[in-house]
């Protein structure tokens, strides 16, 4: 599911289907000099986010990403995340991330981590591939959670 | 004078011959833009061609992309990609919807445990391969169909419509 009314119409009435949260963590890099890189994971991480919630529309409701400059304090914004995702009523927390600085920093729910992949110089078949191969390697961790209840 | 007048007419008619065709150019794709969506839901929408060929299907279900080119989403404007279940029943090639009839999660042509069966991974809902909701699993109704064309030895997909296999 996404961020939209329609699909929070579906989530209210199949609370018990829909029952994990993702928040994409966006990490926007203001610098010049380092501005592409960010622009670049940044275009990865909201493609891969599209494709994910593409397969598991109905068990996972996609956050809009949250977004933060490079001073921002991580574990500030972690605890506040923590603190208010509380409040929502899913039994799963994930956050998506490209960037390994979250690796180090405490939240409730998991964190998954991976390396960003320069989709730009690519054409839509190998996005394609390298978009499933991803998934894979996400799902491992969803299902690991999935799994224990 | 009357020379003069009827040039200024002939001109102003071919400015306003110029405009009303720029206007026109400029409308029509809006007054598309505007229909489509409609025409989409009506199952009349235009055939997509794919990368495969008929001739290498079996009565297997394999799965194929394609890209349905412009589509417009909440953050940015692209080429969506599709997919499709598609497999051969004696002459006909069928395509099958991969959008789950529960929720709307991707289903995938066997899982570890149902051989010969489509499978939900989001909450273990079961087609059989004609797309027919298995009772007992979450979904309600069979996977849609796509409709199929061939042409030049390719498969072309329009839009979903109900399931006519079950
Ligand atoms: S979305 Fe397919 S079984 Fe629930």
């Amino acid at each position: 599911m996404n961020w939209v009314p329609k699909d929070v119409d579906t989530y209210i009435n199949q609370k018990d289907y829909i029952d994990t949260i993702v928040v994409p963590l966006l990490s926007i890099d203001t610098r010049p000099e380092t501005m592409k890189n960010s622009a670049s994971s940044s275009e990865f991480l909201m493609n891969l986010s599209m494709f994910i919630e593409k397969q598991f529309k109905g068990r996972m409701m996609f956050m809009p990403p949250v977004s933060y400059t490079q001073s921002t304090d991580l574990q500030q914004l972690a605890d506040t995340l923590s603190e208010d995702l509380k409040k929502s009523s899913f039994a799963h927390t994930f956050y998506l991330t490209t960037d390994a600085k979250w690796t180090s920093v405490t939240v409730e729910g998991k964190v998954v981590w991976l390396p960003s992949i320069p989709l730009e110089t690519m054409d839509d078949h190998l996005r394609q591939t390298i978009m499933e191969d991803q998934l894979r390697q996400v799902l491992t961790h969803f299902m690991e959670k999935w799994n224990v209840q | 004078m009357s020379n003069k007048v009827s040039r200024r007419t002939f001109l102003s008619y071919t400015l306003m011959g110029t405009g009303g065709f720029m206007a026109s150019a400029m409308l029509m794709p809006m007054i598309r833009f505007a229909i489509d969506p409609v025409l989409a839901n009506t199952g009349g929408s235009d055939m997509i061609p794919t990368p495969q060929k008929a001739a290498d299907l079996t009565e297997t279900p394999i799965r194929v992309d394609y890209t349905i080119k412009d589509r417009q989403d909440a953050w940015y404007t692209s080429d969506e990609s599709n997919t499709a279940w598609v497999y051969k029943e004696g002459d006909k090639v069928i395509a099958l919807s991969p959008v789950c009839k529960h929720l709307g999660c991707t289903v995938n042509w066997e899982g570890d445990v149902y051989k010969n069966e489509f499978f939900c991974p989001c909450h273990a809902g079961r087609y059989k391969k004609n797309g027919d909701n298995i009772p007992g699993s979450p979904p309600l109704g069979p996977l849609d169909e796509y409709e199929v064309e061939v042409i030049d030895g390719f498969v072309y997909l329009g839009g979903t419509i109900p399931n006519t296999l079950v």
